[in-house]
C-alpha cells in the first residue's frame, strides 16, 4: 500500500515541486500535532477523542483574543486552556470510569455552544500583527514543521523513556493489572489527555497564526484526520500497542493522499471520502488480523 | 443389560470409542504421537498430563475440531471420520466446555433444546418438556424450574444444565475439561453425583483434570499423557498419588512440599479487626516471618477478600494491618507496596500480568522508581529476576501471552521478588491452572521466599495444597475466621468441616 502510494504520488505532476512539498509538510504538521496527542489517548486504552478538533479551534480563538495582552500571555492562555479542558475529560474518564467517547462528544458540544455564545459565530482577528515568528521559516524550514518534529520527538521520548510513558502502555493493555501493580489509573489517563490537549492547542495556535484569525471552523476535520493517522500508523484501537513514530507514518500517508487528491483537482468532499475509506480499510484489516492470530 | 452395573468392570467390555495410532502435528510440533486408547460405556475416565502433554489436542480430535494427521477413530466398532464438530455430535460425542455456552436470558428448557437438531420451530410441546425434565432428573436437578432463566442459576447449576443439554442431544460420550474450576465444594459434589448417575446409566465420561484428588475421588480409570505420547492407562485402584505424579512427570516429585527451615522470629504481620462490609467480619492475624500461611475457605468465605484488602484492592475495607510494627494503609495499592506488601493475583489474564507487553516490561512493572527509564539498568534487573524464577532470560522480548501458564505465573512472582527488604507476599490461588511441573517450581519459589525472611499469605481452593505447603492454616466460613492451626495439628477432616459447616462441629464438641 505504501508502495502504491509512493508511485501514485510521484506520478502526480507537480507533486515534487517545492511549493507542493512545503504544502504537504505544513499540512502534515497540523494533522501531526493533533495526531500525536490522539496517540496518547488511544494508547491509554480510551479509543479516541472526538473533540480535539474543537479544542484546536477554541485554542485558536483564545490565542487570538489573548494577543491583546501580548504574545506570551496569549500562548500561555491558549495552551493552558487546551490542557485544562482535556484534563477535565481525562479525570472523568480515568477517575469516574466514564465512557471516553461520550465524554468527548459532550465536551465537543459544550465547547461549540460556549464559543458560539461568546463570538456569535464570528471569526475574530488579532489586534495587530506580530505573529511572524509563528509563520516564518527557520533555516528555510517552515516553523510548523519544526513544531511537528519537536512534538513527535517529545512524544516518543515520553513514551519510551519515562515512567509515565510505560505506565500509559500498562494502563492501556490491562487496566486491572496496572491497578494491581500500583499504577495510579486516573493520573496516567489524565496525563495522557493533558498531552493531547497540549498538542491540540499548539496546532490551534499555529493554524490561527497562519490564517491570521481565530475561528471555530479552523479545526473541522482535524480530529478525523488524526484518528485516521493513528489507525493507519498501526496503533491498536484497544490501547497499549503503538507509538508516536508510527503515528507520524500514518500522518504522512493521510497527508500525501490529500495533497495528491488536491493536485488532481478533487474537491474537499472527495478527500473526506478517501480518508473515510482508509480508516474503514485499516479497521477491517486489523480486525481480520486479530481473528487469525 | 445384565444385573451387574456396567461400571464394575469397565476394561473388559467392547469399547464404545477407541482410537488407534492417532497422530497430530502443528507445524514442527508433534502434539500427539501415535496414541491408541479405548473408552468403555459406563466408565469415568480421567485424562491427566502436564500442560502441553496433548490432552486438549486429543479432546479436540474426538469432538471433531481438529482432523488427525494419522490414525483411526472407531465408535461402536465402526470407523468414523469426525471432520467437523457437527459430525462428532451426530456420533454422540459431546463436549462440556469450560466457558459455558448457555444463553443466560433464556429459560432452562430453552437452553436444553438450544441448537438441537430434532427440535421443530415451535417447540413448547409436552413431550419435549417431559424429556427435558427427564435429563434433569438424571443428573439430580429434579427441583429446577424449567422456566427459570439460566442467568439466575449458580455456576455449578449452569454446568449441570450444560451437561443436561448434551444428554438431550443423545450424547453417549461426555467430555469434560476441568469442569470444577471455580466451583465451591458443594457444587463440585453435585457435579460428581451427576456424573456418577450418568455412569450407571451407561454413559462414558471423559474427564480432563489437573486436580489429582478428583481422579481418585471420581474416576474408574486414568489415562496419562506425556509429551504427546500415551504413558499408560490403568484402573485408578492400582494407582496412588505418587505413582500418578510419577507417570505424569516422568520423574518422581521428591518432596513436593518442603517444610520451612527457619526458626520463628518476632511477629511480622499483625492484622486486627479487618472488615469488608458483607464479606469479611473481624478478621485478625498475628504471624511471624519465614512461614507460609494459608487461608482456607470456599467461594464466598471471604478468604480472597482478606488477601485482596491487605493488598489495597478493596475500596471499602477497614481495620488495622501492621507489618513489622508499621501501619499499612488500607485501600491503597501504592501504600501497600510502600509497606513491602507484594500481591500476586489469582486471575493472571485479568489483573496478574500484562499479556500483551513483553516479559521484560512485565518483570519491571513495579520497579519504575525514577521519572526517566534507564533501560540498561532495568534489563539487568529483569535478567536477574527471570533467572531467579526460572524463566528463560533469552525470552525477555517475547510477549508474556506467548508463555505457558506456569511461566506467566513465574513472571508474576518475579515482578515482586528481588527486593532488599523482606516483605509480605500475598497470593490467591498461586497454582491455579498450572501444570504439575511448574507447580513444583512455584512451591520451591515460595519456600525460598520464606527462607529469605519473607512471609507468604495465600488462599487456595486445593485443600491438598493447603495442607501440604502451609505452616499455618486459617479456616474461614461465611466471612468469619473459624480456626487457626499450625503444621502438625491440622487434618483434612478438620479443615473440611470448618469451611463447610463449622457449627456442626461445635455441636459435636459440646456433646
Amino acid at each position: 500500500m505504501l508502495l502504491l502510494l509512493t508511485i501514485g504520488a510521484l506520478a502526480t505532476p507537480g507533486f515534487l515541486s517545492t511549493p507542493s512539498i512545503v504544502a504537504l509538510l505544513t499540512s502534515m504538521s497540523f494533522i501531526g500535532c493533533v495526531a500525536v496527542g490522539m496517540t496518547f489517548i488511544t494508547l491509554s486504552g480510551n479509543i479516541m477523542s472526538l473533540c480535539l478538533g474543537v479544542t484546536l479551534s477554541a485554542s485558536s480563538l483564545i490565542f487570538i483574543s489573548g494577543l491583546a495582552f501580548g504574545i506570551v500571555p496569549a500562548l500561555v492562555l491558549a495552551i493552558g486552556f487546551g490542557i485544562a479542558i482535556t484534563a477535565c475529560q481525562g479525570f472523568l474518564v480515568g477517575y469516574l470510569q466514564a465512557n471516553p467517547i461520550i465524554v468527548s462528544i459532550s465536551a465537543l458540544a459544550l465547547m461549540l455552544g460556549t464559543a458560539d455564545l461568546i463570538t456569535g459565530g464570528q471569526r475574530i482577528y488579532p489586534p495587530g500583527d506580530g505573529l511572524d515568528i509563528l509563520t516564518g521559516n527557520l533555516f528555510g524550514v517552515p516553523v510548523e514543521v519544526i513544531f511537528l518534529i519537536s512534538s513527535v520527538g517529545i512524544g516518543q521520548v515520553i513514551l519510551s523513556y519515562t515512567r509515565f510513558g510505560l505506565r500509559i502502555y500498562m494502563v492501556g493493555t490491562n487496566l486491572n493489572a496496572a491497578q494491581a501493580a500500583g499504577v495510579s489509573i486516573w493520573r496516567t489517563i489524565t496525563g495522557s489527555y493533558m498531552l493531547a490537549g497540549l498538542f491540540a492547542a499548539i496546532a490551534g495556535i499555529l493554524l490561527s497564526a497562519r490564517y491570521g484569525s481565530g475561528d471555530m471552523e479552523l479545526g473541522i476535520g482535524y480530529d478525523y484526520d488524526a484518528i485516521a493517522a493513528v489507525l493507519v500508523g498501526g496503533t491498536a484501537i484497544h490501547g497499549g500497542e503503538g507509538s508516536v513514530l508510527r503515528t507520524l507514518l500514518g500522518v504522512a500517508v493521510v497527508s500525501v493522499i490529500q495533497v495528491v487528491l488536491l493536485l488532481h483537482g478533487f474537491s474537499q468532499q472527495m478527500q473526506y471520502l478517501m480518508t473515510g475509506l482508509i480508516v474503514l480499510t485499516v479497521i477491517m484489516l486489523h480486525s481480520m488480523g486479530e481473528e487469525h492470530s | 443389560m445384565s444385573n451387574s452395573p456396567p461400571h464394575r468392570n469397565p476394561l473388559s467390555n467392547t469399547p464404545i470409542l477407541s482410537v488407534e495410532n492417532l497422530s497430530k502435528s502443528f507445524g514442527p510440533v508433534e502434539a500427539l504421537k501415535s496414541i491408541s486408547v479405548s473408552f468403555h460405556s459406563g466408565e469415568i475416565r480421567a485424562i491427566c498430563g502436564e500442560n502441553g502433554a496433548g490432552k486438549s489436542t486429543l479432546v479436540k480430535i474426538l469432538t471433531g475440531v481438529f482432523l488427525p494427521d494419522q490414525g483411526t477413530i472407531r465408535i461402536n466398532d465402526l470407523v468414523c471420520h469426525l471432520g467437523h464438530p457437527k459430525v462428532a455430535q451426530q456420533h454422540g460425542m459431546a463436549m462440556v466446555t469450560q466457558e459455558l455456552s448457555l444463553a443466560p436470558h433464556l429459560s432452562v428448557e430453552d437452553n436444553i433444546w438450544l441448537g438441537n437438531s430434532i427440535v421443530p420451530l415451535f417447540h413448547r410441546q409436552r413431550h419435549l418438556r417431559y424429556k427435558a425434565r427427564q435429563v434433569l432428573e438424571l443428573i439430580g436437578l429434579d427441583s429446577l424450574d424449567l422456566s427459570q432463566p439460566v442467568g439466575s442459576l449458580s455456576i455449578g447449576e449452569r454446568q449441570l444444565v450444560e451437561i443436561a443439554r448434551m444428554l438431550a442431544r443423545q450424547a453417549r460420550v461426555l467430555i469434560l475439561d476441568e469442569p470444577t474450576a471455580g466451583l465451591s465444594d458443594v457444587e463440585i459434589d453435585r457435579i460428581f453425583n451427576a456424573l456418577r448417575a450418568l455412569r450407571s446409566n451407561g454413559t462414558t465420561v471423559i474427564y480432563v483434570t489437573h486436580k489429582l484428588g478428583e481422579v481418585f475421588e471420581l474416576c474408574d480409570a486414568v489415562t496419562v499423557l506425556r509429551n504427546g505420547k500415551l504413558v499408560r492407562t490403568c484402573p485408578v485402584k492400582e494407582m496412588n498419588r505418587e505413582s500418578l505424579v510419577h507417570l505424569m512427570l516422568g520423574r518422581s516429585a521428591q518432596e513436593m512440599y518442603q517444610p520451612s527451615q527457619k526458626t520463628r522470629e518476632s511477629p511480622m504481620l499483625v492484622v486486627k479487626d479487618l472488615q469488608v462490609p458483607g464479606l469479611v467480619t473481624n478478621f485478625s492475624l498475628n504471624v511471624s516471618s519465614g512461614q507460609i500461611v494459608s487461608i482456607a475457605g470456599q467461594i464466598g468465605s471471604g478468604a480472597t477478600q482478606v488477601v485482596r484488602s491487605m493488598a489495597g484492592l478493596v475500596h471499602n475495607a477497614t481495620g488495622s494491618v501492621q507489618i513489622c510494627g508499621n501501619n499499612v494503609p488500607l485501600r491503597s495499592v501504592t501504600g501497600a507496596q510502600a509497606s513491602q506488601i507484594r500481591f500476586i493475583s489469582e486471575d493472571r489474564a485479568r489483573e496478574g500480568i500484562f499479556l500483551r507487553l513483553n516479559v521484560l516490561e512485565n518483570l519491571i512493572a513495579t520497579r519504575l522508581e525514577s521519572m526517566f527509564v534507564a533501560w540498561s539498568v532495568l534489563r539487568d534487573i529483569a535478567t536477574t529476576l527471570a533467572r531467579m524464577v526460572g524463566v528463560d532470560d533469552s525470552r525477555l522480548e517475547a510477549r508474556a501471552g506467548e508463555l505457558s501458564g506456569g511461566n506467566q505465573q513465574k513472571l508474576a512472582f518475579g515482578r515482586s521478588m528481588g527486593r532488599k527488604q523482606p516483605g509480605v507476599f500475598l497470593m490467591n490461588e498461586p497454582t491455579r491452572g498450572i501444570d504439575v511441573g511448574s507447580r513444583l517450581d512455584i512451591y520451591k519459589i515460595m519456600r525460598k521466599l520464606c527462607d529469605d525472611g519473607n512471609l507468604v499469605v495465600m488462599t487456595s481452593s486445593d485443600l491438598e495444597e493447603v495442607l501440604g505447603i502451609s505452616d499455618v492454616v486459617i479456616t474461614m466460613y461465611r466471612g468469619a475466621q473459624v480456626n487457626c492451626y499450625t503444621r502438625g495439628q491440622v487434618t483434612m477432616h478438620n479443615v473440611l468441616t470448618d469451611i463447610t459447616h463449622p457449627q456442626m462441629r461445635e455441636r459435636k464438641e459440646e456433646l
